[in-house]
This record gives structure tokens, sequence and C-alpha cells, in this order.
């Protein structure tokens, strides 16, 4: 009987429609997104960027070629000379293809000076491939323009950390968490570019 | 003449080519499909479209570096590929990650498998013509993917597990805020099941829908939520438990005619066994290390270096070289097998002692699921045919890997 009264006025359908009915109520889920923008977490894997050190203006990197060697996709391009006096390399060429890029951020979690990250940046689409290709002079423009629009007193990337892992694995200067100190509008600053 | 023209069009069976480029087949599927009618005589799908060679290309890259080729196979599962092949090359090297990653993998797991099950139901609803159900899985779908952006930083290809372990440690704020979320998420289970398990359009369009008994479906290879909707009691995680899932209790949903309605039950079923597992995990979480101490470093070399050996005598110099490599990985082969979301993945590895697998198969659900749609679709509507695609969950990405 009740089987036959539920047939008969679509008891079934209108739980359904009930439940669709009731979202009328209910705030969007979506969001506009050119005009609004949801906050990123930390640690998103996005740009690349060289980290410009505050104290000589210039990349902590020291061409050790590690990021190049465990690259997934081999998308990074290092060139360096020996410096006949210390004996040691300079980075000559650093180039990443972007295009080619994984992301997958194994380049910044083997980097023993933390000298390369993958940014919380992802709006960087472009029309031409040139512009997806990095050297040294625009991953550090990288970094300007991403720590010029970072809402913090230091940065410390997650997978330069690697909370939760064995500190004795990781080399020494990766085992205490080496922040880095902001400071905004280090481009006009005179002698830095 | 008229009539010897009809006679004729009955003899004469109608080919459909259905794909590749058909929304309906979820990815770049081709069904080349005979029809008598509008009753399908026989079916043959077309694979490889989307063949990128993942298998050959994991041959000439190290260990690590192939654990991010696996995230392309089942896009949509990433979480579970990965930790599939961190398990086999951790089972073909005899170490075992500590407890704490055991737990945090397990939740990743579920939580892909969450997220893999509201796809499906998504797709799979739409196909068939609920387009609200579309809206509301993406919705929780979208949650679970700015939970995977939290542990990891990546919302679909995320590289999380490490072969050992995992590679950074999830916060306590984000275990307790997928906690809270794992209650909403069975609420929203429930609104699904509202909408869809009592609906007299969704009986009518799954029911009796592509029905296979037990024996066909263990001799056709189905596995997952397929097999377990013909009443066979076949789930990687009680048969041969790895990770956390012998600490967690879980009931294995199953079928019992094994048609598409009995799939939409059992995947549904499975969601909140889920949710029931990754809250049991959260309360047990224990504290310690994330990574094992044997675990190999990302920057694994290629090849291992010549072996060294005391000289004979003192005119080249004090040692010799030999022609034989150290050995990175130990010289064997092991198939280890996941239940991933939609079936048993499996990933075959012959190591020949350097950093690079020599050969590595891979064992897709998927694929093996197309094969059996031919035999699905016999003597069914052109409409069913697209109720099956959708039943079975398929991912062209790790069918033609």
């Amino acid at each position: 009987m009740r089987k036959l009264l539920n047939k008969l006025f679509f008891i079934d359908l209108l739980k359904g429609m009930f439940i669709t009915f009731t979202t009328i109520f209910k705030r969007p889920v979506t969001i506009r997104y050119p005009k609004q923008k949801r906050e990123l977490e930390e640690g998103f894997r996005g740009r690349h960027a060289f980290v410009r050190n505050p104290e000589t203006g210039k990349e902590n990197c020291v061409a050790c070629t590690k990021c190049a060697q465990v690259c997934p996709s081999q998308c990074i391009y290092i060139d360096y000379s020996i410096n006949d006096d210390t004996s040691s390399r300079v980075l000559i060429k650093y180039e990443i293809d972007a295009l080619r890029c994984i992301y997958c951020g194994y380049c910044e979690e083997v980097c023993p000076v933390n000298a390369i990250v993958l940014t919380e940046f992802y709006e960087y689409a472009s029309y031409d491939r040139k512009s997806s290709y990095f050297n040294k002079e625009t991953l550090l423009k990288n970094w300007d323009e991403f720590i010029n629009q970072y809402k913090g007193e230091d940065y410390l990337n997650k997978f330069w950390y690697l909370p939760g892992i064995n500190r004795e694995r990781l080399p020494a200067s990766k085992r205490e968490p080496n922040a880095v100190p902001i400071i905004k509008k280090m481009e006009n600053k005179e002698g830095w570019l | 003449m008229g009539q010897l023209e009809i006679e004729k069009l009955d003899e004469t069976t109608f080919v459909l080519q259905m794909g590749p480029h058909h929304p309906a087949t979820h990815g770049v599927l081709k069904l080349v499909c005979e029809f008598e009618g509008e009753r399908v005589v026989k079916i043959t799908p077309e694979v490889g479209f989307l063949h990128r060679g993942i298998e050959k290309l994991a041959e000439n890259k190290t260990y690590p570096a192939v654990m991010t080729l696996t995230d392309r196979l089942d896009y949509i599962s990433s979480m579970t590929n990965n930790i599939g092949f961190c398990l086999a090359v951790e089972r073909l090297m005899g170490i075992e990650p500590p407890l704490r990653a055991k737990f945090i993998r397990t939740i990743v797991a579920e939580l892909t498998r969450l997220s893999s099950h509201l796809l499906w139901l998504a797709t799979h609803a739409l196909d068939i013509g609920a387009m609200t159900m579309f809206l509301y899985c993406f919705r929780e779908r979208e949650q679970i993917l700015q939970f995977f952006e939290k542990i990891c930083g990546a919302r679909l290809t995320v590289s999380y597990p490490r072969i050992g372990g995992v590679r950074v440690d999830i916060k306590e704020e984000v275990l307790e805020e997928i906690y809270r979320f794992m209650e909403l998420m069975l609420k929203r289970v429930d609104e699904y099941e509202t909408i869809l398990t009592e609906n007299r359009i969704w009986i009518a369009r799954t029911r009796n829908v592509g029905v296979v008994t037990a024996e066909e479906a263990v001799s056709m290879g189905l596995t997952g939520p397929a097999l377990r909707a013909s009443g066979v009691y076949y789930d990687i995680r009680k048969a041969a438990p790895y990770d956390a899932y012998p600490y967690v209790e879980f009931e294995v949903p199953l079928g019992e005619k094994g048609d598409t309605y009995d799939r939409y039950l059992c995947r549904v079923r499975e969601m909140r066994q889920s949710a029931f597992i990754i809250r049991q995990c959260i309360e047990k979480m224990p504290q310690g290390e994330i990574l094992s101490s044997h675990a190999p470093d990302i920057d694994m070399a290629f090849q291992g270096k010549r072996k060294i050996q005391p000289a004979d005598s003192l005119w080249g110099g004090f040692i010799k070289f030999t022609t034989e490599k150290e050995e990175i990985m130990p010289k064997s082969e092991v198939y280890s097998a996941i239940e991933a979301p939609k079936g048993e993945l499996g990933f075959y590895i012959i190591s020949d002692g350097s950093g690079r697998p020599y050969r590595m198969r891979v064992r897709a659900p998927s694929f093996i699921h197309i094969s059996a749609i031919p035999k699905l679709c016999e003597g069914h509507l052109l409409a069913d045919v697209i109720a099956i695609i959708g039943t079975l969950d398929i991912v062209m990405g790790e069918a033609d890997r």
C-alpha cells in the first residue's frame, strides 16, 4: 500500500527535488575567478624562482647541478666555470624550461643551499613560449614579483625544511629551518640589478 | 521491389563508430559498435589514443623519478598510483615505512578513493541524465583537492609519497579539518542516496543493465567494485593488507546481481567505509618519523660505481677496477598490487641492480575493464552502452599508459 502511494505521489522524486530546492537558501560555493581569488595554501608548487639573498642581492646557487640530475623531466640546464683563485664554481647559465616542468618539487627538495623554490604564484600563462623559458635574471625577477605580494615576516618553503623527516638525513645547511627574511621592493635598491 | 529492400535491411547491421572524441566515453576510447535495429550485436573497443609509453620511459629514469610518472597513469587518483609504486619498490628493497607514514598513506589513499568515486558518480549520473549530481559531487571533490593542496602543495599530480615513507608531515590542524569534513561527507553521501537510490528513473536506467555473474566477472579479470558488485568477496585491503589497513576496521560492501545498479550501490557504500577508515586513522594516528632510515635519497644514482679490488701487482697502482657494478637495488623482481579506486593496480618491477628499473609493467584495472565492455553490452540498447561505460569507471590515461 505504502509503495503504491509512494509511486502515485512521486515521493521518491520529490525527496530528491527537496534537496535541490534547499540549495536556494545556501551560499554559493563557487567564486568569480578573475575578480575573486582563492588564497593558496602554504607550500603550493607554482612558478619557479631563485631566492635573492638579502645580503648580497644575488642568487644563492652554488652550481652543484643536483637539481638538474634529479629532475624527472630534465628541464634544468646548468653551465658553470671554475674560479681559479678560490677553486669554487661560478654559475654561468641556469635555465628552466617551465613548459617541460612537471612541478614535482624534487629540485627544491634536493637543493643543499635552498636556492631554488617553486613559489605560490600561478598566474603566468602567456601567448608565447619564450616567456615561460626562465634564465637566471628572470628567475630572480620572479622572486621579487612573488615576494612583493607575499604577506608575512619571513618565507620558509615546506620542501626546503621537510618537516617530520629525520634531520640527520639532510645536508647540514637544511637541518635547521632557515627562513629567508623578507625585504620588500628589493629591485628598487641601487646596485642590485 | 520495396519489400526486397526491407528484407535486406533486416539482414545487414548498422555500424556506428563511437569516439574517440565523444564526451561519454570518458577520454579517448573508441568503440566500433554494430547494431541490429537499436540492439547491440557486437562491440569492438579500440584503445591506444593516449599512449605515452610510460612503461618504456620508466626504464630510463631512477626509481624516485619514475614515481612522478605514475601520477599520470590514473590522473584522477594519483595518490594511490604513487603509493602502489612506492610499495612495490619497498618490497623490492625489503624496507618498511614507519608507522606514522603508513597511517598518513592510508588517509591520503582513502581521500583519493573518495575523490575518484565522487568523480565517477558525477560523470556516470551526468551520462544517464542527472545533471544535479554532477554539481554536488564536484562541490565535495573540490574540498578534497584542497586538502591535497594543504598536504603536499599540488592538487592533481601530487607526488606525495616517497620510497620508504612520505615526503612531508601533515599538520595537526589539517588532520582536524579532514576529520570534520568526514562527518560532513557522510551527510553528503546520504544526500546523494536520497537523490538517486530510490529514484525511479535511475532504477529504470540501471537495473538489469550490464549484468555480470560471479563466474564471468572472475574469468574476465574484473577487480574492485565491479567484481564485488557480483558478490565476490575480494578486496586486497583485506586479502593482503598493506599500509595501515590491518589496524583499522571496515566492511567490504558486496552486491548481489552484478548489474549497474549494484555497482552504484557498492561504490556509494565504499565511500562511507572510506570516511570511516579516515576517521579511525586520524584517531589512532601515532607520532614519530615519516621516513624510514633505510629509504633511498631522491638523488639516487643511475648506476652503481665499479667495484674496487686490491691489485695483484703494484704495477698498475694498488687497486684494480673490475667490470662489476655495485648494486644500488637488490637484483630481483617483484609484483605488488594495491586496491586502487578502480580495482587491482599492480606494479611488476624487474631490477638489474642499477638505479633504474630494468622493466616496469603496470597492471591497470581500466585496461582489463575495457575488455569486458563487449560482453557486458551484448543485447543492450545504444543508450545502455553509455551507462555501461560509465559504470566500469574507465580512465584512459591508465588503460593506454
